[in-house]
């Protein structure tokens, strides 16, 4: 049984910076990576193929640089990559996202599990994990912060902010995790030396007869106004110090 | 261990240049940096020359990510109320090939990079290399994230203060008063703003330089670079002055100070300060260079001191990019030889002596012990500035000539002392 895992290029969060004058968000030349919550699906697909076999699979759906973000995933443990490679991903909806993973995963033979994070890291529709199980017609689990798989049944606890809820459920089934899950590996520089020799499979959308559509359009994507308080005390004098840690105090950051 | 033919430790323009031009010859090739990636943690001021190294990195200048190429030479001398500007344009800059460019790292490296891994290049980023592995004295590889890479060479480009050249014993921890301190931000501004601040047409651009009070006395001074949509703006300050300097002083501070001064204020107003770093400098010339190579091992760019620090500008990313080439040449000559001892890695030496890279080295010997004279950090532009404050001020009675003016501010033993230092100047 192989062990399925969607992943998603995204910039890299940590390198992005919000431009002050117009609250968005400055994502030219920024590098990518992948998905952190997908990292967790990753990280849980690895640990079950350990247990009970089979190979781990990527799929992955993006720009031409995908070929290069996803040694990432190649290196914390997939054994092979499946990618949709299309300048028109970008910006493109969860709908398409599904539909161009569904025809990949349809290229794969005897797969059991297909994971993966609840969100995406940059849009978080949260929407491909359901989409993917409707095209294929698969059972779907998702939020799940607890996982296992044996004899062909996948046992998974689901948190739901207010109570988690156990449910079991034949393979093959799409499950979508959420971070708790696990902690990514940091894969090592030998791991990450392999990572550039695994087997990809590139595709077209074309060659998997499928039209990327767009139903959704962006107006804004803008960060939260924030105000900061702009106080200023002067330095050096007593009183100061004192009027430091009144107003610290009145904003209850520290107590006494 | 697995095993490569050679490993480069670093992903800066040194272990860059040599990565590309041993992937292109067909070696292979593990490039390490512990960076998130290639350009996150190297600082320059910003500008490159690219006429000394065009032929050592051929076919590629044309889609480099460069700035903007200097058509606008400034230098400014700086006292406490005074400022003194000498600007120099010239239409021959402005004319193709440019012979020189303002670079930001963060978007160069990384592109560098991604030519290096087009060739065939291994990258391996947010890794720290810890050790070098020797064995019977001579090096054999490296321990990086706690594995083992084996190699036939190792190439330290590991920028200053190099620990690869430190535990091959190659260089002993440095003396931190042979090293300088530099301090840059980089400021957003919209485009046409810049090029109306700087009265710039184009692509053309501005660089910068300034000496005088901004460092307080010490050895040092700022620096101001054009970018496409962004100002480079910092300062160098020698460490030696800064430890001997009463009261103390903090480079930090000395920037912001800098930065408010009415010559910049204006030119950065309402920009926006998107990145901050600090980066040490070796200012130590010819006599602050490690030994080059050793068995199984060879230094490049900054790892190995090549560096020049002439005070008011920092010149070594053609020495990097060179030093790197060059390392990749010998190893290259090395491998047909099969022979990777210090004997056989000495021609990396004897082609660095025949290139622009030891012998700039050699001619600006005299460059470091020139530079250390105080005068020329506060002398100086404050001489150059009172003179011109009395041509150009108009008092109530009449105006003095301009050879009292002169003389008033200049004793028979400053005059002395000037032409001590001017011949001391001809020498570099
Ligand atoms: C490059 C670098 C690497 C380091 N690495 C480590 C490390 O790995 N581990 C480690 O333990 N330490 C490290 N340090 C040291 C550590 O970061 C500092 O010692 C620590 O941040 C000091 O904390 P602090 O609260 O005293 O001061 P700061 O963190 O400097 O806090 C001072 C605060 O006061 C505010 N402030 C200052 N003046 C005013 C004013 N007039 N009005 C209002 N607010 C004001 C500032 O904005 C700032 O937020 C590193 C330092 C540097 C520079
Ligand atoms: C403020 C300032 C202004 C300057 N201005 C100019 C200028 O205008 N023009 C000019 O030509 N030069 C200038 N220089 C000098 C120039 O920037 C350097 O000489 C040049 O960057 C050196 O390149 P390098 O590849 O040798 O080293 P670096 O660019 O420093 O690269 C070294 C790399 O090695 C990595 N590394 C270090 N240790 C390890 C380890 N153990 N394991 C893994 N990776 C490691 C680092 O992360 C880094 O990426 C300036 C320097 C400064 C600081």
């Amino acid at each position: 049984m192989n062990i399925i895992v969607c992943v998603k290029q995204t910039v890299d969060l940590q390198q992005v910076r919000i431009r002050k004058e117009t609250r968005e968000p400055v994502l030219d030349n920024i590098p990518l990576t992948i998905g952190n919550i997908d990292k967790n699906a990753l990280e849980e697909a690895v640990r079950i193929r350990d247990k009970v076999g089979g190979k781990v699979i990527a799929v992955s759906a993006g720009s031409e640089q995908l070929t290069d973000t996803i040694k990432e995933a190649l290196a914390m443990g997939a054994d092979e990559a499946i990618l949709v490679i299309s300048t028109e991903f970008e910006g493109a909806d969860s709908g398409a996202a599904a539909a161009a993973l569904a025809q990949a995963i349809k290229r794969v033979e005897d797969y059991g599990i297909i994971l993966l994070g609840e969100g995406s890291a940059d849009n978080y529709s949260g929407q491909v994990g359901p989409r993917l199980a409707e095209i294929l017609d698969l059972p779907q689990v998702t939020y799940v912060s607890s996982l296992e798989v044996e004899n062909g049944t996948i046992k998974a606890v689901r948190n739901l902010d207010d109570c988690f809820e156990t449910v079991e459920v034949g393979v093959p089934a799409v499950v979508s995790v959420v971070s708790e899950i696990n902690e990514p590996r940091i894969p090592s520089v030998t791991q990450i030396l392999k990572a550039g020799k695994k087997p990809k499979q590139v595709f077209k959308p074309e060659d998997l007869g499928i039209e990327i559509t767009r139903s959704i359009t962006t107006l804004s994507n803008l960060a939260p106004d924030q105000d900061r308080k702009r106080i200023l005390f002067q330095e050096g004098t007593d009183k100061d110090v004192a009027s430091l840690v009144s107003a610290l105090e009145a904003e209850g950051l520290v107590r006494r | 261990m697995e095993k490569f033919d050679v490993v480069i430790v670093g992903a800066g323009l040194a272990g860059l240049s040599a990565a590309y031009t041993l992937a292109r010859a067909g070696v292979e090739v593990v490039v390490i940096e512990r960076g998130d990636y290639p350009g996150a943690k190297n600082v320059t001021g910003g500008r490159l020359y690219v006429n000394p190294v065009r032929q050592y990195l051929p076919d590629i200048w044309e889609e480099a990510p460069l700035e903007r190429h200097v058509t606008n030479e400034l230098l400014t001398m700086m006292s406490s109320e005074n400022s003194t500007t000498i600007r120099f344009r010239s239409e021959k800059f402005n004319r193709p090939p440019y012979q020189s460019y303002t670079v930001l790292r963060g978007t160069f490296d990384r592109w560098l990079a991604s030519k290096a891994e087009a060739e065939g290049a291994m990258l391996v980023t947010k890794n720290l290399v810890d050790d070098v592995i020797k064995e019977n004295g001579r090096v054999i590889g490296v321990v990086a994230g706690g594995e083992e890479l084996g190699a036939d060479v190792v190439i330290a480009c590991d920028g200053v203060l190099s620990l690869i050249a430190e535990k091959a014993g190659l260089r002993s921890p440095g003396d931190p008063r042979n090293y300088a301190v530099g301090l840059k931000e980089v400021i957003e501004l919209p485009r046409e703003t810049l090029e109306d601040r700087f009265g710039l047409t184009g692509d053309e651009g501005v660089a910068q330089l300034f000496m005088g009070s901004l460092t307080q006395g010490c050895f040092g001074g700022g620096f101001l670079y054009t970018n496409k949509s962004s100002i480079s703006l910092g300062m160098v300050v020698g460490v030696k002055d800064l430890m001997e300097k009463k009261p103390q002083v903090e480079v930090p501070y000395l920037l912001e100070e800098f930065k408010q001064r009415p010559e910049i204020a204006p030119l950065i107003k309402g920009g926006e300060l998107v990145e901050y770093s600090a980066h040490v400098i070796p200012e130590g010339g010819m006599a602050g260079l490690t030994t080059l190579f050793s068995d199984g091992l060879l230094v490049a760019g900054d790892a190995a001191g090549f560096s020049l620090n002439m005070g008011i500008t920092v010149r070594g990313m053609e020495f990097a990019i060179a030093s790197g080439v060059i390392a990749a040449r010998a190893v290259q000559q090395a491998r047909e030889r099969n022979d990777f001892s210090a004997a056989s890695l000495a021609c990396y030496q004897q082609m660095l002596e025949q290139s622009f890279v030891l012998q700039d080295f050699k001619t600006f010997r005299h460059a470091p012990q020139f530079l250390e004279n105080p005068r020329l950090f506060s002398f100086y532009p404050e001489f150059a500035d009172r003179i011109l404050e009395e041509v150009f001020t108009f008092g109530e009675g009449p105006k003095a000539k301009l050879s009292d003016t002169v003389r008033k501010h200049l004793s028979f033993g400053e005059a002395w002392r000037i032409a001590r230092d001017l011949w001391g100047g001809l020498k570099i």
